[in-house]
């Protein structure tokens, strides 16, 4: 059920209890067939569920989309070290607001989860690294571990099979860049969160140097589903490459904004105009953002034909990213929405590498620029050119992430920009 | 604005029911008040509050706190990745954190001050200076800004009367401009203290703020006599 407003077309399966505190409890968790998926996995070999999550073609919910089974199956077998579990649940990424409510609303599917993971891979402990703004999400899901540890869930002796899991809920303190799997290993370590040069990878040589795996909130959610119903059941959503459900935050210029459970290939445009309650106001739709601000922004036209599914909006042109939709109407000034994601990228920007630390500042400068009515057309030039060089040249993707919405709104808008740059007009402007 | 169709014990923000307490906007009935030596270890790293009132000169690690510390120490292989609980431990006791808190931090976990000081300064939610009573941090990242978040923000600097980033003079408000704070659905997202405040619109500024001074003045009564005392 979605959050705050539900919809007849979602499926509801890891939003099931949104708006029902009964399934907080981990009394309440029980009576909803809680912990049952894990009692099945802890009775089958840790291949096998393996095997279950390959079988649901189950992609990472992070944003890169990577097939969590596949993962999973990286992970070394041998015993001679150990083994740890991250959730990532650092949730920034500019429109992306689920794992919140998936942390507050059921914070006992995502520890279920969590030990189906460490059942699969022999870890002993999972760290859940938290942001650290959430406050009232990191009380919820704490109290929950404190209630699971006191009933034997976690432990020495998970649910008496003689497994030893533990877990600990981590707080950050506020940097985007943890939210990038080997920035967060640095930070749970106690450095600064700056990405590491991969290889080596997370299974080799991950937290605390050991061999890790590090899974999204909404990903490891999705966990409970999958191995009480098996691998096929999942598919019968979405499409070959992108099946199950997605948890789609939608913000910006809608009736409705809020979290709906769709089954991926949903229509964009249905997503706006039906489940959202359409557009406020019934203004005009301009442009879209399907996946958090670090994917190229999409014009009207193109939202209009787009599904969404990992395949359908790379056609579209974009990225599904963590599926956060940020809708735009016409009176969106994009210059100067585009300047306010630039300088959010400058200044979450770790510094570690030279085309982001300059690149993001620099965008930033000759956007601000620009929207003071000092800019020139040669400027518009510039930015490309900039951005091309912060592309796939640093040790994570944030740099690429400020070239994708620069780049994107300078093919897609540039009547906007040259308007500003010529005649000084603004949109939205009073 | 449509209705939200069900009551949220966590919503504080579409009709403005600031009166609610901290118990029931963390959802009291489930999970109480975080004990202040941290409870069962796997939960003692959280950094549960974000206090009012903000002494800089408390006494570190002691009593319950000194609990805490010792449980955050066994969760974790090193002694390094103790860092970020400890010093969110120190920043709830003290509300800031000043190099000579760094430092302290620094001997605990056996890392040199220059260490400390280069892992504080990377994260944005640890304050290096002092802060007012409430620290008010608006949203101005797209889906906000989308929705009017600079107006808000405006109209925070300006009921509360101070510059961004500043104290204002009575000690009370600290107002920053923040990146996303995951409530896009939302908009405009405020937090203040430990507290979300979302769907805050221009003309309820005025309301809140005003609610949180009476707050104060409550708070003062109360406590008033033994502090001057």
């Amino acid at each position: 059920m979605g959050y705050p407003y539900s919809h007849e077309k979602e499926v509801p399966i890891l939003s099931k209890y949104f708006g029902d505190p009964e399934a907080r409890t981990l009394d309440g968790w029980e009576a909803r067939e809680g912990y049952q998926a894990l009692k099945k996995a802890l009775d089958m070999d840790p291949e096998e569920v393996v095997e279950a999550v390959k079988a649901s073609g189950l992609r990472g919910r992070g944003g890169a989309g990577f097939p969590t089974g596949l993962k999973w199956s990286f992970m070394p077998k041998a015993k001679d070290k150990p083994h740890y579990l991250l959730c990532n649940a650092d949730e920034s990424e500019p429109g992306t607001f689920k794992d919140r409510e998936l942390m507050r609303w059921v914070p006992h599917q995502l520890i279920e989860g969590c030990l189906i993971g460490a059942h699969a891979m022999g870890a002993e402990h999972v760290y859940i690294y938290c942001r650290g703004e959430f406050f009232e999400a990191t009380q919820v899901l704490a109290k929950a571990v404190e209630d699971a540890y006191e009933a034997g869930v976690i432990g020495d002796d998970v649910m008496g099979s003689g497994r030893k899991i533990d877990v600990t809920v981590f707080a950050g303190a506020g940097a985007y860049i943890c939210g990038e799997e080997t920035g967060l290993m640095n930070s749970l370590e106690g450095r600064r969160g700056e990405p590491r040069v991969k290889p080596p990878f997370p299974a080799a040589v991950g937290a605390f140097g050991m061999p890790t795996t590090i899974n999204n909130v909404e990903t490891l959610a999705a966990i409970p589903h999958i191995v009480a119903n098996g691998g096929e059941w999942y598919r019968q959503w979405g499409s070959e490459k992108s099946p199950g459900t997605k948890l789609f935050c939608v913000s910006g210029h809608v009736r409705r904004p809020g979290n709906y459970e769709l089954p991926l290939g949903f229509p964009l445009k249905d997503l706006i105009y039906d489940v959202c309650g359409g557009m406020i106001e019934d203004r005009a739709l301009k442009a879209v953002i399907p996946g958090g601000s670090s994917v190229p922004i999409l014009s009207a036209e193109e939202a209009e034909g787009c599904a969404l599914c990992y395949e359908g909006v790379i056609e579209a042109g974009s990225m599904l990213g963590c599926a956060s939709v940020i809708v735009m109407d016409e009176t969106t000034d994009i210059v100067h929405q585009v300047m306010r994601m630039a300088s959010f990228y400058a200044h979450e920007s770790c510094g570690q590498c030279t085309p982001c630390r300059e690149g993001t500042a620099w965008v930033t400068t000759i956007l601000k620029r620009i929207e003071d009515g000092r800019g020139t057309e040669e400027d518009l030039d510039t930015l490309v050119e900039v951005t091309e060089q912060m592309t796939g040249t640093t040790i994570c993707v944030l740099s690429d992430s400020v070239a994708a919405p620069v780049q994107s709104s300078i093919a897609k808008f540039r009547d906007e920009y040259l308007a500003l740059i010529r005649r000084g007009e603004r949109v939205g402007a009073a | 604005m449509t209705e939200i169709p069900f009551k949220n014990p966590g919503w504080a923000g579409n009709v403005g029911e600031y009166d609610l307490t901290e118990e029931q906007v963390r959802g009291i009935d489930f999970v109480g008040v975080r004990p202040l030596e941290g409870g069962h270890p796997a939960g003692s790293s959280t950094y549960p509050y974000m206090m009012e009132d903000k002494d800089p000169e408390a006494p570190l690690f002691e009593g319950p706190y000194e609990e805490r510390l010792e449980k955050i120490l066994t969760r974790y292989p090193t002694k390094r990745a103790a860092l970020l609980p400890v010093l969110n431990l120190a920043q709830e006791v003290r509300g800031h954190v000043s190099p000579q808190t760094m430092d302290r931090v620094g001997e605990i976990l056996e890392l040199s001050s220059a260490y400390v000081r280069g892992v504080a300064t990377f994260y944005t939610m640890y304050n290096k200076r002092p802060v007012g009573r409430h620290l008010v941090q608006v949203c101005t990242n797209i889906s906000c800004n989308l929705c009017g978040a600079e107006d808000v923000l405006k109209a925070f600097l300006a009921h509360t009367n101070t510059e961004m980033g500043a104290t204002s003079l009575d000690g009370a408000f600290t107002v920053m401009e923040a990146e996303c704070l995951a409530g896009c659905g939302f908009p405009t997202c405020v937090q203040i203290n430990s507290r979300y405040y979302e769907n805050l619109t221009v003309e309820e500024v005025p309301r809140l703020v005003a609610h949180l001074r009476a707050q104060d003045a409550g708070a003062a009564r109360s406590t008033g006599p033994e502090d001057e005392g």
